[in-house]
């Protein structure tokens, strides 16, 4: 007996739990919920990028034989949107049209040839409007306003001025100062949006499998825009294909096919087109920085300003915290007091931009570390020393009021600086290649929730009942991310039991209890607590029952997961014994848990909107890329990327490892091929050639090392994995463009035409400069 | 479920009988793997009422000797011909061309012939109905102005098939069967420098086989594209090179190009290299030929420009990497 | 609307449907056949996930006319399980977590069971060459690779262990 312990999950790596199904093909995506003989649903789109919709003639449309439903604006009085003062999107476009392929009607029909041939009968009348493709059109004096209660086009402008910044600079020994462009980026997760919705006539009930990150605000977004009671609405999230933020909010996709269901009278699929995906949007902006640094000859920051234009579209979506989050998070990794920030988020006739991993941060970061690598190499600093320069201190608040307990940056700069050999390869590697090298963090949730009901901002069921196993009911969305198994890891681990005994049921709104979804990486941490603290409640009630029957008092009850034991020589009870006693008098036993952020971490009140940025713990990260340059073609091959990512207690290394690796990846897309073009707002890349994700043959090898700085508040030390070590591959690769072939690239992707003209112009430059030389000696 | 527009496919076992269903059909269009024909059905870009399913033909598929030379048969995918060691040994630049078109499972079913008759390119052209509608379609198709060069008349679209230079710079003919019966060309004669109508076939010609002659079998030869990613991507530049290098001087060089203008093409003035040494300066002069004869236009999201800067290095590149490797 | 008789296997049964000319084979698998664990994740052969084995080679089951494969015999993802185990390429990608969303990993596995027919003991750049047609957007691809490596190291044990 004395060699029986409990059963230990956490820090093992462990295949997820959804795994089999997905390698066996039995997942079920939403697209795989549609049989035989549900109706096919299609949405018609605008034309054109800003109109009057004066009027969609669809009568033509519903006298098609096999037509069952068709909807347009007038089927839609209310607008969503995910954060609730910015409510401005309607399913359908109402009155105005504002940007190209927004759906201005939609259709179920008995198969998709008959679909096809309803939206072909509909006629689109408009009066065309002025459009603006870019930020600065649509700021310019005499541009008209997407939206009435968005003056000048500006959907938010922040501001701050904290300590003394002209200070800072006139202390400085440098500064210096740069203008940055990055495209705008779109998630391309595998599976293209689509949803399947069962409308029950004789109940008035609604079922909807909406392929999305957030099934509670879905949910929440179908009450509003279908004027339905929430209570005849459920909604079961299926497997999901991966999001990456584009789904972190309501898609029109989700509440059209409900709403068509319903005209319908029967069950819809929705499954739209990888273009249609595109359309939809909610990406990355396209960003304008400008960013200025003052250092000291030693490489400390003493100073920032920066200004940060994003491209917004024509709705709201989630702009304002994009552009917050823009500002805050220029704290939160250095010891940085004096920073000025102005940052303009911008309505444009354009799809709208999102919440895409790394929200609001990526392009700011690369900025701020592309400059500090710059200044290091004018100081004659080394990057590393430079960062370490500036390191904090935890626990710490930094100066915008963002708590910061746990702070392992400085032994991820050890670990890559070792493993890269950069203090034996830097400045000493063949011509064409180097190596670059920068830092990143991020968030572990937001800890002021956008949606404040006074709720716990994570709750977990447990349903213990006759045969033994924990069923553990969670709403936290599993979007390919493994919080299912995540989840299954806290409980077993807090029980002591195999993961087996566990079963997880997520995201069923009649079923599980209420989760926020997957995004700004909060569900390791908040619904790991959740179940942490469901566990240990669970485990009192089977402490107390082994008591009762062991008849000792609990605090004498050893638990050792599958068996529970009074005193070492004691036979004990196994869990099933346990259970069984525990269900006497009261059956089947239901435990929660819960979690709720600290006040503290809830960010400051120095500016508006300053709450953004606030959460219980940071990630940190730190990489080196090592690139060859091609000096006829300017392509750029990575040859390898060494990552170290502090995430506080690694729960599961194996999903560490690969959030770390995608993250890195999803980076190096963004930082060389990837970026999307329009025509005048039509959408140029809007497939898979032409936007240009990865393929394997040009992705490195990326060798991750797992740092555990661990946080006092996380679930068992945990903190944020997938986000935050995707933006430092964007300012390491530039720095190790520049330290192949000594060009500074400041636009991003840097595609080869790019790169080539950077190339080219230092070429002429350094002839000239040559030239001039050698005049001056003769 | 995808929208397909309505058509009948039939499924021929010979040539004749291919180009018998073509006559009769409405429509028609043929189909080998489909790679590229299926797409733009999908996307509307071909409204054919009839396909043609070309892949039991038996006699277009396989590659066999011809008298020193090869006939690879035009329903041949490109795998076959990547990894033939025959075609590897003699024609080393058509096996390297077939080995970069798009990626391994395209490779595993798309043909030659598709590859050779593969449609012009452009970013106005090649996208949805829904799309093209909205931009009020383009010259190339449905529409009256060339967005690419909104000024001109001319389609610039460009053709983007890896194989076709390799094949060009080896002399391959091509066997085309059609109503009037077969005949065999030279292969850049199925091609003209009109992105609107690049190939100058005759309606419900069939591309049978390619022949490679045994008078260029063995002749040093290689080819590169240049692309954004390392797979799936179509060429932004394409260049083959065949070289033969007696003692210190070229005895024999030809270069075409392909993806820099609307057809696959020589590259003219190659000549002036030949029975002389190649140095620096020969090899600036290939290059800089090279980039005054693409002519790529912003048919892609990569600018033009690059376009032509590569296509000269790269060519500059292969012919100095075949010379210096006969040395 | 013309229809045609199709004869073929799909996943080693025989099937005769009459299917429209037009429809395509990864329809044909979903909605006719039932089969849904091949994906439609693009507009026609750029991102692999709908990968099928076609007598034996890799094919997009979404630029495919399903009557083309008269005859033929079609594999899907569903066919790999052996008496309700799974087979090697698919326990290493669930143990290495090749698979993380798992969209693409129907797609990612047949590719990579046509590249073990094809090459049984593939290196780095073997498995980069053929899975090149397959784009994976969660993993960064990394652990795609090991998966690979795992599954034919699983099987060559296996084999020396006979």
């Amino acid at each position: 007996m004395n060699d029986m312990g409990p059963v230990q999950t956490i820090g093992v790596p462990t295949p997820l739990v959804d795994g089999p199904e997905k390698v066996t093909g039995r997942a079920m995506f939403a697209a795989d919920y549609c049989v035989a003989d549900s109706l096919v649903g299609r949405i018609l789109r605008s034309p054109v990028a800003h109109a009057k919709v004066k009027k969609v003639d669809v009568s033509k449309a519903r006298e098609i034989p096999g037509v069952k439903a068709v909807l347009t604006g007038e089927d839609c009085n209310q607008t969503f949107g995910v954060l609730p003062i910015a409510q401005n999107e309607y399913p359908l476009a109402k009155y105005r049209v504002r940007y190209r392929g927004e759906p201005i009607a939609a259709v179920a029909a008995v198969d998709v040839a008959t679909a096809q041939k309803a939206l072909d009968a509909i006629t689109f009348e408009y009066e065309e409007l002025p459009a603006y493709f870019t930020a600065e059109e649509a700021r310019a004096e005499d541009a008209i306003d997407l939206h009435e209660e968005r003056p000048g086009n500006i959907e938010r402008d922040v501001h701050y001025d904290l300590g003394d910044v002209e200070d800072g600079f006139a202390k400085a020994d440098l500064v210096m100062e740069e203008e940055y462009q990055c495209a705008e980026i779109a998630q391309v997760q595998s599976e293209p949006h689509a949803t399947y919705a069962e409308y029950d006539t004789q109940r008035d009930k609604l079922t909807v499998w909406p392929s999305t990150q957030v099934p509670f605000y879905v949910h929440l977004m179908l009450e509003r825009t279908l004027e339905m009671e929430k209570s005849r609405i459920r909604v079961i999230k299926p497997q999901l294909g991966g999001g990456f933020g584009c789904r972190t909010e309501t898609l029109n996709v989700e509440l059209i096919c409900a709403m068509l269901a319903r005209a319908a009278g029967g069950r819809v699929g929705l499954v739209v087109s990888r273009e249609e995906t595109f359309i939809t949007h909610r990406g990355r902006p396209e960003t304008a920085v400008k960013m200025k640094i003052g250092m000291r000859a030693d490489g400390k920051l003493l100073a920032a300003q920066s200004e940060c234009v994003q491209r917004g579209g024509g709705y709201s979506g989630y702009g304002i915290v994009t552009i917050l989050y823009a500002g805050s998070m220029l704290y939160g990794i250095y010891d940085i007091e004096a920073i000025k920030f102005d940052g303009y988020r911008v309505l444009t006739n354009m799809p709208p931009p999102g919440a895409m991993r790394g929200h609001g941060t990526v392009n700011m970061r690369f900025a701020f570390e592309d400059l500090m690598d710059r200044m290091a190499t004018k100081l004659g600093l080394d990057p590393f020393a430079v960062r370490r320069a500036n390191l904090l201190k935890a626990p710490t608040f930094t100066f915008n009021d963002l708590m910061v307990n746990s702070y392992g940056l400085d032994e991820c700069l050890d670990w890559v600086e070792e493993a890269s050999g950069w203090k034996d390869r830097k400045g000493k590697l063949p011509p064409g290649k180097g190596l670059g090298m920068a830092c990143s963090h991020y968030v572990s949730g937001a800890s002021k929730p956008k949606h404040w009901t006074g709720e716990p901002h994570a709750t977990v069921n447990l349903k213990v009942d006759f045969d033994g196993s924990v069923t553990l009911l969670t709403g936290a969305a599993e979007i390919g991310q493994g919080s299912s198994t995540m989840a299954t890891q806290c409980v077993a681990e807090v029980l002591g039991v195999d993961m087996g005994r566990v079963h997880t049921i997520s995201s069923d709104s009649a079923i599980t209890p209420k989760d926020n979804g997957s995004y700004s990486s909060r569900v390791t941490y908040m619904v790991g607590n959740a179940a942490v603290d469901a566990a240990n409640n669970l485990k009192n009630v089977l402490t107390e029952a082994a008591a009762r029957k062991l008849e000792v008092p609990p605090d004498q009850v050893e638990c050792l997961g599958e068996v529970y034991r009074a005193g070492t020589q004691d036979e004990g009870l196994t869990f099933d014994e346990v259970v069984m006693e525990a269900l006497r008098d009261t059956g089947t036993i239901t435990v929660k848990g819960t979690f709720t952020t600290l006040p503290e971490s809830q960010g400051g009140k120095k500016y508006r909107g300053a709450a953004i940025g606030g959460t219980m713990a940071f990630s940190y990260a730190a990489q080196v890329v090592e690139v060859t340059v091609d000096p006829d073609t300017a392509e750029i091959s990575v040859d390898k990327v060494w990552v170290a990512h502090d995430c506080g207690k690694a729960l599961n290394p194996l999903s560490v490892e690969g959030q770390v690796q995608g993250s890195v990846w999803m980076g190096m897309g963004q930082a060389m091929t990837e970026g999307t073009r329009y025509h005048d707002g039509l959408g140029i890349t809007g497939n898979m050639l032409d936007y240009r994700v990865p393929t394997i043959v040009e992705s490195p090898p990326i060798e991750v090392k797992i740092v555990e700085a661990e946080d006092p508040h996380g679930p068992f030390g945990a903190k944020e994995a997938g986000e935050g070590s995707l933006s430092g591959f964007l300012p390491a690769l530039t720095a190790a463009v520049a330290d192949a072939i000594g060009v500074r690239a400041a636009d991003l992707p840097l595609t080869p035409d790019v790169l080539l003209k950077l190339m080219e112009d230092k070429a002429r430059a350094d002839k000239k400069a040559a030239a001039q030389d050698s005049a001056e000696v003769a | 479920m995808e929208y397909l527009p309505n058509f009948k496919t039939h499924r021929p076992s010979t040539a004749a009988e291919a180009v018998k269903f073509f006559a009769e059909s409405d429509e028609p269009r043929y189909l080998a793997g489909g790679t590229d024909l299926v797409v733009n059905v999908r996307r509307g870009i071909e409204t054919p009422q009839t396909m043609i399913d070309l892949t039991g033909v038996e006699e277009m598929t396989g590659i066999s000797d011809a008298g020193g030379g090869l006939r690879i048969g035009g329903a041949t995918v490109l795998r076959e011909i990547a990894e033939s060691p025959i075609v590897r040994e003699r024609y080393a630049a058509v096996a390297e061309a077939a080995g970069e078109v798009a990626g391994p499972t395209h490779r595993d079913y798309g043909t030659l012939g598709g590859n050779l008759f593969l449609d012009t390119r452009c970013l106005y052209y090649n996208q949805s109905e829904w799309w093209r509608a909205s931009n009020d379609y383009c010259l190339k198709k449905a529409g009256e102005v060339c967005h690419v060069a909104p000024s001109g008349k001319r389609c610039f679209a460009a053709f983007s098939g890896d194989v076709a230079p390799a094949l060009l710079v080896h002399e391959a003919e091509v066997e085309l069967a059609g109503p009037g019966g077969t005949r065999r060309v030279p292969l850049q004669d199925i091609y003209r420098n009109d992105g609107l109508d690049h190939l100058a076939t005759q309606p419900g010609e069939l591309l049978v086989a390619v022949y490679l002659p045994a008078s260029t079998a063995g002749i040093p030869s290689t080819y590169v594209k240049s692309r954004v990613r390392g797979s799936i991507d179509f060429p932004l530049a394409g260049v083959a090179v065949r070289l033969q290098r007696d003692g210190a001087d070229v005895s024999d060089l030809v270069v075409a190009l392909t993806a820099v203008n609307p057809y696959p093409h020589f590259v003219k003035g190659m000549d002036a290299h030949v029975g002389k040494p190649l140095d620096d300066e020969a090899l600036d002069a290939i290059r800089d030929t090279v980039r005054t004869q693409a002519k790529p236009m912003q048919t892609t999201t990569v600018a033009p420009w690059y376009r032509r800067r590569v296509v000269g290095a790269l060519a500059r590149r292969l012919v100095s990497k075949l010379y210096e490797a006969q040395g | 609307m013309s229809k045609s008789m199709l004869s073929l296997t799909v996943n080693g049964r025989t099937r005769d449907d009459v299917v429209p000319d037009n429809m395509l084979l990864v329809d044909y698998l979903r909605e006719v056949v039932g089969a849904t664990g091949t994906k439609v994740g693009c507009d026609g052969g750029e991102c692999g996930a709908c990968t099928v084995i076609v007598d034996g080679k890799a094919r997009h089951a979404c630029l495919t006319l399903a009557v083309s494969c008269n005859g033929k015999a079609v594999e899907t993802v569903e066919s790999l399980e052996r008496n309700g185990r799974m087979s090697a390429l698919q326990r290493a990608f669930n143990e290495k977590l090749g698979a993380q969303c798992g969209f693409c990993t129907p797609g990612m596995i047949m590719a990579s069971e046509a590249l073990l027919r094809h090459t049984p003991n593939p290196n780095d750049d073997d498995i980069r060459r053929e899975l090149a047609a397959n784009i994976c957007r969660c993993t960064g691809y990394v652990k795609i690779i090991e998966s690979v490596h795992a599954a034919v190291a699983e099987t060559s044990a296996k084999e020396a262990a006979e």
